[in-house]
């Protein structure tokens, strides 16, 4: 591709966020690459290692406990976008701590860990746990908190829907985490994303990653009913990605934060996209699903700028 | 042979080089990359339009044959990417990922196998008895009618099913009924010994063939089909309920269709585990 002129940076050079420096600014999304572990098997006649130029895998996402997950079917295919309702499947945080981050360690793959918890004081016991298991690694870069779950202390309304509640995760685990940075991850099903990422950064977050998917249903017509056992999923995909530039936009006048931008990136135009609204990393998803290559490539396209 | 490690996944980019029918439902994909790539008897690939044209999610399909560069498949039109895919002609562009997940086991020397493949999932069967078939394994193949029988595909040896019986080709013999059927009522099979299915098909074939297997005491070997989101075991969107004693308080595991599987033991398979549909609707 032929790069805009406006565009200097080169996205596979070290970058700044918070107390970290970062490989990298093309990263793939939270459970879309595994925990970064799976893949390195695969290889293309013009890519070696669908590892090549990423900056960070942000790992899939790690609960308290493990969790088996949703039942079938998970996936609903559309003609621009899927919805999914894996059920936050995982391995649980003892289990990554004891065996996924030794192993991404030792494959020198950059990660970030998601995390996700049902109260905010688990994000701060997860964080410290972290920065114990993970003291002395060199590839384990930081942490993200996916604040689109049940927030079961209070209700079971989402933590990432109040503001009060998105600083309290946040400043749980800030004080853990003094040479790793820390993300907040909103989702866009709010009125008011500006005010969510205002309150992340006041109480320590580095960046906001923008967008977590966007609440959908789909109907089967021969049963009538909605195809997913839950009702609702996680739209993403390419359809989603002018709510997430509307929304990074409102983050970044808003806040003037950093954003790593997320949604529907599926090319290196894409990720210039939220580049020129000033996203300072961008995060593969849905995309990464469909060709392991996806994030590579775009790190390929962008670099030597 | 593909002088490519048989472990090593690669994505290819491709192009249709043949997309014909080979019954009245069954197509054959002939697709020629740009590398090699070699298969193990069960393994398939995920396929996609290649460019702006690609579907949000690629298409897992077994590997029914590979010839150098060369990766034959077979499908059936049943939703939204296959309609595509049929409509596509020679020198289409298309990518593929592949070859992913557990094969078939090689034969074992003691143990005569029993082939049993039901419509779209004869490839894995059809793809493991041209490898490894000895005089001593018996193979099987059901279909709806005997037009929607490949024909070509199946020497005399096969032993063939019909739902339905329509006008044979000449010189072939069909049975009607149902392939598990035909499989319980061969007099070779009926005398006692080892026996290992292996089994690809729709879901009722699949639970007849496991229950056969259970009744004789033979091993059996079963590829699942389910709808995959990447194929390579990132996603978590095709999982298989497997019986693992140290899993959980119902000792039962949620185990990745596309890397785990797809060919699972049947004895491995949770089938009771209530919220899997493909499972529940079938009796």
């Amino acid at each position: 591709m032929t790069v805009p002129a406006w565009w200097k940076t080169d996205p596979c050079q070290p970058f700044q966020l918070g107390p970290r420096t970062l490989p990298g600014r093309i990263w793939t999304a939270s459970g879309c690459f595994a925990y970064g572990l799976t893949g390195h098997d695969i290889g293309s006649a013009d890519l070696a290692s669908p590892f090549l130029g990423l900056g960070a895998v942000v790992t899939k996402t790690v609960t308290p406990e493990p969790r088996s997950g949703n039942p079938m079917p998970r996936l609903c295919e559309l003609p621009h976008g899927a919805i999914n309702s894996i059920g936050l499947e995982n391995v649980g945080f003892v289990a990554f701590c004891e065996e996924v981050l030794p192993a991404l360690e030792e494959r020198a793959v950059p990660s970030i860990v998601s995390l996700a918890a049902t109260r905010p004081d688990q994000f701060g016991e997860m964080a410290a746990r972290l920065n114990e298991c993970g003291a002395g690694m060199t590839h384990w870069h930081g942490v993200e908190l996916n604040l689109s779950c049940p927030n079961v202390a209070e209700g079971g309304h989402d933590f990432g829907r109040d503001p009060e509640t998105v600083a309290r995760c946040v400043a749980a685990a800030r004080p853990h985490l003094t040479d790793r940075a820390l993300l907040a991850k909103l989702t866009p099903n709010v009125a008011d994303i500006g005010t969510l990422a205002t309150a992340a950064g006041v109480a320590g977050a580095d960046a906001i990653s923008a967008i977590n998917t966007v609440v959908g249903l789909e109907v089967d017509l021969d049963t009538g009913q909605p195809v997913l056992p839950r009702r609702y999923g996680g739209y993403s995909g390419p359809a989603i990605r002018p709510i997430a530039l509307a929304k990074v936009d409102e983050i970044v006048q808003k806040t003037g934060l950093p954003v790593v931008g997320i949604g529907g990136i599926e090319t290196a135009e894409d990720a210039l996209r939220f580049f020129a609204l000033g996203c300072v990393a961008v995060q593969v998803g849905t995309a990464q699903m469909r060709d392991p290559f996806a994030a590579a490539k775009m790190a390929r396209a962008l670099a030597g700028n | 042979m593909s002088l490519i490690s048989k472990t090593t996944i690669l994505r290819s980019e491709g192009s249709v080089l043949g997309n014909i029918p080979v019954s009245s439902g069954l197509l054959r994909l002939d697709l020629e990359l740009d590398q090699p790539v070699g298969f193990l008897p069960g393994q398939f690939a995920m396929l996609n339009l290649t460019g702006p044209l690609g579907l949000v999610f690629s298409r897992p399909f077994s590997i029914l044959a590979s010839d150098g560069d060369v990766l034959s498949f077979l499908y059936r039109v049943v939703g939204r990417g296959t309609s595509v895919m049929a409509d596509l002609t020679p020198t289409a562009a298309m990518n593929c990922l592949g070859p992913l997940g557990r094969p078939f086991p090689e034969p074992d020397p003691d143990t005569p196998t029993v082939l049993i493949g039901g419509g779209v999932g004869l490839p894995p069967v059809a793809a493991w008895y041209a490898r490894y078939g000895r005089a001593r394994d018996t193979a099987f193949f059901g279909a709806r009618d005997c037009q929607d029988v490949p024909w070509d595909l199946l020497d005399e040896r096969w032993r063939i099913s019909v739902d339905r019986m329509t006008e044979l080709p000449a010189g072939r013999e069909a049975w009607q009924g149902l392939v598990t059927e035909l499989v319980d009522r061969d007099p070779e099979l009926k005398a006692p010994g080892k026996r290992r299915v292996l089994a690809c098909g729709p879901m009722p074939l699949l639970r007849a063939a496991a229950r056969l297997a259970a009744e004789r005491r033979w091993t059996c070997y079963l590829s699942l089909e389910e709808h995959m989101g990447c194929g390579y075991g990132v996603c978590k969107g095709c999982v298989v309920p497997v019986l693992e004693p140290a899993a959980g308080a119902d000792g039962v595991r949620n185990a990745t269709c596309c890397q785990e599987g797809p060919v699972f033991r049947a004895e491995d398979i949770a089938w009771q585990r209530p919220g899997y549909p493909s499972f529940e609707q079938v009796d």
